[in-house]
Formats: structure tokens, sequence, C-alpha cells
């Protein structure tokens, strides 16, 4: 039985019940809580105690969640995207990477001004997501897709900055994990002000907004600035997530639920779904705050309660997935097409990967500065430099075939390998090593790493499955898959022990530590699962064009795209065993080999495959040298290098 | 620099002209409490920040952050033996295959560290033929620890409950498998804090929980965040806390968390003119 069809029966009674259960719930929780920090008379230390840990905790709940709870309703209705959040669009993980910067390099910036600085991290997060979904018209997948890829890259640039200074690593650690203890009423007293203010801005915009739900043209003729407009109610939602982030960290996917749990009460209209939309998360935050501390009563170690909500997070998207139906506009898009070119242009890629692994090879740092390796030099570095080379440019090809795949099965141009949760799901299974068997070799890390790269895929693939793997269900349950794997691993690092600093180095992405053996499995790894590929061009041609055509010229659409998915699967979990979870690689080799003029699937193929071993074994050279002797994240240089190119190029008409 | 007048004969392995190279800290501190000057070592930027002693001799290669080691300057350096610990062993393997790798783990999982502490001095010594150095040190060690612990008698009947501060709202309690832990029972103070710590810390733990402590002498380890320096002073929860209202609150400076012997020394030593200037 498909979901599709249990749609249209609403069901509004049995939503608004789980709200009063939701409420009641949440209240008994923090009414035990009372109870249990009551003082016993003459106890004065218990009575402080009540009065400024346990109190303020709950009202700092109600106030963080009811602020996210108001900016999600309101990106989700100005993007008129139902998935939109603060943490699905990047902004909290912007602001925090922005805090984290301050705490390290300006101190007393972030004395005077945390919310600022949060604030700052944020809107820039959310404008590189506008950038890059610009020209997809604010498509709601694309936005998430580059939301979650802005937020990946913000994390990449925390963690380098938290391995980089071991000093602060734990205020950042528990900004990241997102805890609501309290020790006094000034995170109350700020948040409430920033909320009524918030509240007073959002009355004065619900009138532009309601017109916004007319198309732009239509808004344009009543007289309503569309563009300015949708800035101001932005600007709100990411000063709300701001606060928040400046008050108490990484509070995830509140803003994801609460409207949509506003609208299956019963919500209607934007003036209901304002209203009801921050009680609503008020209530989740106070809930999963009294169950997360319910957990931890007598116990030391305790789950941070962000990293609780981000748990609940991946699963209430894979919840809202049969729920969206229509309102998730189609992701099919006629990809700007370069003039082609002809194949024997495939050359050219071909050398900028020797010139560049020739320079790899040979020319490095030492202590003294550059230095071109020959002789003696050469036979002692050779040895490491080599199997580097050989592992990032194996992982490169392998990724950039991960993204053609993606990209022609979805058809959408923000699909990465990142999108079918593999890597987030590697670090699981990592993380779940690292925790249990502390002592474990890197064959058992390895081990640890594939098997949960393989449960991910196999979730992601189940559920798309069932929705025969229509493109933008694929896809958010990648997204769903990928940020339940993040959650856990947060709830790891924020343990903050040896295993958070391990765990963050892979996390990074390296290929510093990669063995002769393993380059030689990487690249055969990339030659068995690459060389069917051209095999299946006919699929990778017919499969964008969408359904119809697919059934026209008689291809079984779910079964082509499902063995498609399962070797994009394969060449991502081997790439990300060997040199990490590093995806902007895919994402972008296939777009620059399209722009070079190689459109059909066998020379696109060919063209991002020479084109994403290049990046990578560029971005590795780099992450080698800039900082020597000290080593860069080959991840996030890639991310630096490729970033800017990429939102021009997917802007570019 | 020319690769070849690195290549160090085997032989030379020692003091001034040593051809060791050491991946973890505690091992580093351990090796430079012995007089040793390794050719390169770890993160050396930071150890300077946090470790602060023993003094740090100039020309020691930094081989980059702990868990990102740069193989291949290693690699050109050519050393004749490497030391690493249970925190290098994702690197050991890989280390191995430019020189020999002896490995001495000082924090284990529910395991007091003081011992292996000084085992792996011990051990240390035995390769590099600094046996009566190591002895003496040890033994200097052990007196010392002893007359603190004298000077502190009067101050012992309290627990202890030794801290790190994560910012205004959290702090990580160090336990008994903590070196903090271990030198403070062998000072003869009962620690405070008497559930189970992972790798020697706890995770984070909210600031509330300082009053299940009501009768412990406070030490605050640092480094302790300047958000932290700034919110606690006016923290009506803070200023609640029995040891804070009492005065018998001590803040001491920074002390790797994760060091050998010499980190031991220091804390004890900070530890007993913190104890002192409070009273």
């Amino acid at each position: 039985m498909s979901l599709e069809r249990l749609r249209p029966t609403s069901p509004a009674l049995p939503a608004t019940l789980l709200f009063v259960v939701l409420g009641v719930l949440a209240a008994l929780l923090f009414g035990l809580q009372i109870v249990h920090d009551w003082p016993s008379p003459g106890d004065q230390l218990g009575g402080i105690i009540l009065h400024y840990s346990t109190l303020p905790r709950g009202t700092v709940a109600l106030l963080a969640g009811a602020a996210l709870g108001l900016a999600g309703a309101l990106m989700q209705r100005v993007l008129r995207n139902p998935i939109a959040d603060p943490s699905t669009l990047g902004v909290v993980s912007g602001a925090q990477l922005a805090m984290s910067g301050a705490l390290l390099y300006a101190p007393s910036l972030m004395a005077v001004a945390r919310e600022g600085v949060a604030f700052v991290g944020g809107a820039f997060a959310l404008f590189l997501v506008v950038a890059l979904s610009w020209r997809r018209a604010l498509d709601p997948i694309t936005v998430v897709l580059s939301g979650m890829l802005i937020s990946l890259i913000a994390v990449a640039f925390s963690s380098t900055l938290i391995l980089a200074n071991g000093e602060y690593m734990m205020s950042m650690f528990i900004w990241g994990g997102g805890s609501l203890e309290q020790q006094s009423w000034a995170p109350t007293t700020s948040l409430a002000i920033r909320l009524t203010l918030a509240a007073f801005v959002a009355v004065l915009l619900i009138r532009p907004l309601e017109l916004l739900a007319l198309d732009d043209a239509n808004a344009r003729a009543l007289g309503l600035g569309v563009t300015g407009t949708r800035l101001a109610v932005l600007t709100l939602s990411v000063f709300l997530a701001a606060s928040v982030t400046a008050e108490v960290g990484v509070i995830g996917f509140i803003g994801l639920a609460a409207p949509n749990l506003a609208r299956m009460a019963g919500a209607r209209g934007l003036r209901q779904i304002l209203v009801v939309s921050p009680i609503a998360g008020a209530l989740i935050l106070l809930l999963t705050d009294g169950l997360v501390r319910l957990i931890s009563l007598g116990i030391s170690e305790t789950v941070p309660t962000g990293a609780a909500t981000a748990l609940l997070g991946g699963p209430l998207l894979l919840w809202l997935l049969p729920r969206l139906g229509g309102s998730l506009r189609s992701t099919q898009q006629s990809v700007a097409l370069a003039t082609r070119v002809a194949s024997w242009r495939l050359v050219l890629p071909g050398l900028l990967l020797l010139v560049l692994g020739v320079c790899a090879l040979f020319i490095g740092k030492n202590g003294e500065g550059w230095a071109i390796a020959t002789g003696q030099l050469f036979d002692l570095v050779a040895p490491w430099r080599a199997p580097r080379f050989i592992a990032a440019a194996s992982a490169g090809a392998m990724l950039a075939a991960t993204g053609v795949l993606m990209q022609r099965v979805t058809g959408n141009a923000m699909a990465s390998p990142e999108v079918l949760g593999i890597s987030s799901g590697a670090g699981v299974g990592f993380a779940a090593v690292l925790v249990f068997w502390p002592a474990a070799s890197r064959v058992a890390e390895l081990g640890g790493a594939a098997a949960g790269s393989v449960i991910a895929i196999l979730l992601v693939i189940a559920i798309s499955a069932r929705h025969r793997f229509a493109a933008e269900r694929f896809l958010l349950s990648g997204i769903a898959v990928g940020s339940l794997a993040g959650a856990l691993v947060t709830v790891v690092m924020a343990r903050g022990g040896p295993e958070s600093m391990r765990l963050l180095n892979w996390l990074s992405g390296s290929t510093s530590r990669v063995a002769p053996e393993d380059a030689m499995m990487a690249l055969a790894a990339a030659a068995l699962f690459i060389a069917p590929l051209p095999l299946l061009a006919r699929w990778l041609q017919v499969l964008p064009l969408g359904l119809p055509f697919a059934q026209s010229v008689g291809l079984k659409r779910s079964l082509a795209a499902s063995i498609l998915v399962l070797i994009a699967a394969l060449l991502s979990a081997a790439s990300t065993l060997f040199v990490g979870p590093l995806s902007f690689v895919g994402l972008m080799a296939p777009h620059m080999a399209r722009l070079a003029g190689f459109a059909r699937p066998i020379p696109q193929l060919a063209g991002a495959v020479l084109i994403g071993a290049s990046l990578m074994v560029l971005a590795d050279w780099m992450a080698r040298t800039l900082a020597f002797p000290y080593q860069l994240p080959i991840g996030l240089v890639a991310a630096m290098v490729g970033g800017p190119y990429l939102i021009w190029l997917l802007n570019r008409r | 620099m020319c690769a070849g007048s690195l290549a160090l004969p085997l032989a030379s392995a020692r003091a001034e002209t040593g051809g060791i190279a050491i991946v973890d800290w505690a091992l580093l501190e351990t090796a430079l409490a012995l007089g040793l000057k390794p050719l390169a070592a770890v993160e050396l930027v930071l150890f300077k920040k946090i470790v602060a002693e023993p003094p740090l001799p100039d020309g020691i290669i930094d081989l980059g952050l702990r868990g990102a080691i740069n193989f291949e300057l290693l690699a050109t350096l050519q050393p004749s033996l490497i030391y690493g610990s249970n925190y290098s062993a994702w690197a050991n393997d890989t280390l191995r295959r430019m020189a020999p790798v002896r490995e001495f783990s000082i924090y284990l999982r529910g395991q007091a560290p003081y011992e292996k502490a000084v085992a792996a001095m011990r051990g240390m010594a035995g390769d590099q033929g600094l046996q009566e150095t190591a002895e003496s040190y040890i033994a200097e060690t052990d007196k010392y620890l002893a007359s603190v612990g004298d000077r502190l008698a009067h101050q012992r009947q309290r627990p202890i409950l030794i801290i790190n501060l994560g910012d205004a709202r959290h702090f990580r309690a160090f336990g008994v498998d903590s070196m903090f832990g271990d030198v403070a029972a062998r000072l003869g103070f009962t620690n405070a804090w008497a559930t189970k710590t992972a790798y020697s810390a706890t995770a984070p733990v909210g600031l509330e929980r300082l009053a299940d402590h009501p009768d412990a002498t406070i030490a605050v380890v640092g480094p302790v965040p300047p958000e932290a320096a700034r919110a606690l002073p006016r923290s009506a929860l803070w200023q609640a806390m029995p040891a804070v209202r009492e005065g018998r609150t001590v803040w001491l400076p920074n002390i790797n968390p994760f060091g050998g012997l010499p980190a031991a020394r220091r804390f004890a030593r900070l530890l007993a003119e913190g104890l002192e200037r409070a009273t």
C-alpha cells in the first residue's frame, strides 16, 4: 500500500491529542525535576540551586524552543519550504563556527558581543545557502541540500579550530552538543527580550508575508517589495536562531518540528501557525530536556539536550516524508548546457592530473621552506607522498563518479555523495568502535566505519524503495539518515574524551595515514566500481529526463535507479573508508566536467573522474604544505578552494 | 635541509644529538625530565602553552598535531626510535615503517596512572642508558610528594574535588584514574569524585553538581575559559557553593591532565602553593 494515498485524510484530532499529551508530559517531567530539586527546610544551597539552576533551565528551554519554533515557521513560510529550519539551512552551524573562531581569535569580542558574533556567522551561512540555490529559484530540496553542505563545511571548519587549539576544547564541545544547563537568569532575560522583540517584528511582517503567499508577480503588483520582505523575514529568523545558539549552543531541528507539528494539529493560515509553532517548539524542547534530565539523574555522563533534539530530527524528517506531498515542487531541472566539445579534449583534464601528480610527488616543504625532492630526499619522501597521491586521486575519482550518478539519478544539481548518508553512517560506525573498543586496531576501525556505511545506505535504499526512488524522496531520506547519524556522532563527541579527538580527526578527512596497501586498495576499488559505468550510459542519459520519458523508452526506472544508487553507494563507501568523509569534490567535479563541455554521460563521467582526482590531489597537496608542519584537513581545503567557484558556477547564466 | 646530513648513526640516539622522536606528550615530558633532547615531537606550539614544564629546549622539530602527525617530515628526519602510547595507537603501525616504535601507555580506563608513568620513565631510561637519572628523578618525586603531603597534613581532613571548567555552566571532574586524582591520593587526600570516570575525567557535568560535595576543597585546574572567568564571580550559584563561600577554592594554572611524572610534580607543587595561599 502506498503511503501517498493516506495523505488526504489529515488526522487533525489525534494530532491535537498528541499536542496535549506533549504538553502534559513536558510539564510533568519539569514538575518532577522541581520536586526532585526541592530543598528540605533550611537547605539554603538547595534553594539556590532550585532558583538559579533548575527554574532558569526550564524557562530557557521554553524560550529557546519558542524562538526556534518561530524562526522555523518564518523560514518555512518565506522559502515556501516545509523542511527549512535554522539547522537544515546551516544557520546554527554557521553561528557556532563564528563563536568558536571568536573565542580563539577575538576573546574580547566574545565578551561583549556574543549574540552579534553568532548572528554574523548564521547570516553568512544563510547567504551562502541562498547563493547556492538562487538559480534554482530556491527550490526546497536544493535549499536544504545546500544548507546541509554549508553545515558540513562549517562543522569541518569548527573541527579544525578545535583540533588546532586544545585549550578551550571543552567549551567548544559543549556548544556543539547544545546544553540547557543554567547558573543564572541572565540567558533567560536575554532570550525573553529578544523573543519579545522578534515577536513584535513578526507581527509587523504578517501582512507582507500573507501577500507573499501569492506568487511574486501578484505580490509586486500589490506594491510589496518582495525581496525586501523576504530579506527582513530571513534576518529575523537568523536573529532568533543566533540568539539561541549564543546562549545555549547548537539545538537542532526544533525549528523543523514545531511548525510541522502546528500544521498537523490543525493550525491553518499564517497567523495561526506563527502563534502555535513557538508553543510547539517550547513544549518539544522542554520535553526533550526533561527526558534528558530524567535519564541522567544520578549519572554523571549526560546526553546534551541539543544532540538529543537532533536525534529526534532524523526520524521526524523520515516521518514527514510521505506527508509532504505536493508541497515540494518537482526537482527535475533542465541543466544549463555548455557548448559540447569533442571527447578528445578529455586529454586536458588528464594532463592536469598528471602535472598535479608530479608536483605532489616532487614539490613539498621541509623545515626550511619549499623544496624539490631529488636524490636521497626523494627516496625518503616518496614512500609517504606516493600513497597519499594514489589514495587522493582514487578517492577523488570515486567521489566524482558518485556525484555524476547521484546528479543524474535525482536530476538535482546539488546532489552529492553526502546525500547517501554514507559518510555519516561511517562516522557512527567509527565512533562506536572508539567508544566500545578503545584499543581497537586500524582494521577494526575501518571495519566499524564500513559496517556503519552499509547500514546507512541500506536504510536510505529501504526508505526510498518504498517511494520507487522518486528523486526528492530519495534525497530527503538520505538527508534524514545523514542527520540522524550526525546526531549520534555529536553525542559521542560531546563526551569530550580522547575518542572525541580521534573522531574529529577522522571527520576532518585525511590522506596522511594511508599506507601503501590502503592506496592500492583504493585504486583497485576505483577501477572496479568505475569501469562498469560506461555500460550503463543509456540509463544515465535517460534518467534525468524524468519518469514519463524513461517509460516511453521502455526503461524500468526504479530498477535502473536502484542499481545506479547501489554502485554510487559502493563508490562513496570505498572513498570514505580511505580518506574520511569528504564529499565536496563529488558535488563539484560533475559540474565542472559538464561546463567544460562534456555533456553526454560517458564523456561527463570521464571528465568528472579526471577533474575529481585532480581536485583531490591539489587539495591534498595544499593541505600538506600550507601550514607546514601542521597539516590541514583535506576536506576543508577542497571546500575552501572549490566553494566560491561552485557558487559562481551554479549561478552562471 | 639536506637529507644526507640528517642520516644519523643509530648509536648516537642519545641526549644532545638525539635521534628519537616522540609522538605523545606524557612521554615528551618524561624524556625532557630525563635530560633527553628529542629530535622531533608533536604539537609543540600548544605544549608550550599547556604543559609549561619542563621547559622545551630550542631546536626540537615540530611534527604537527598529535592527531595528524606529519609522517613525511618525520621520515626525512630518519629517527632511530619513536616513542608512542595508546593515544598514538592509530599511528604506531605507520610509524613502524620508519623506525621501531616503543609504546608506553600511562592512561588506561579505570587504572591509576602514577605507577605507569614511573614505569614509562624507567622503560625509556633503560633504552637510553639513563637508569640512574630515572631512579633519582623517581625517588625525588616520591620524596617530594611525601613532603608536600606532610605540609598539607592539616588540609587533608577534607576531601578534594579536582575540576576543570568547560564554560560558566559546566565542569569536568578528575577521578581516581587521572594523574591529578592519583597524586591527590598520594598526598593523602580523599578524592571527592568517587563515581566512574572515563579516561581520567568525566564528560562535562552541570555546575550545580558541585553541591553534591559540600565538604570538599575544590581545585580548579587551568586553562579557565575567559567567559567562565568573567561570569563565575557574578554567578549566584557559584558563589553559593560551600567551597566557594568558605574560601576553599583554589585556582591552579595550566597543567597537562595527560602528563607524566613532571606533570604529577607540577600538580603537587601548584596545589600545595594554592592551598597554602588560601589558608
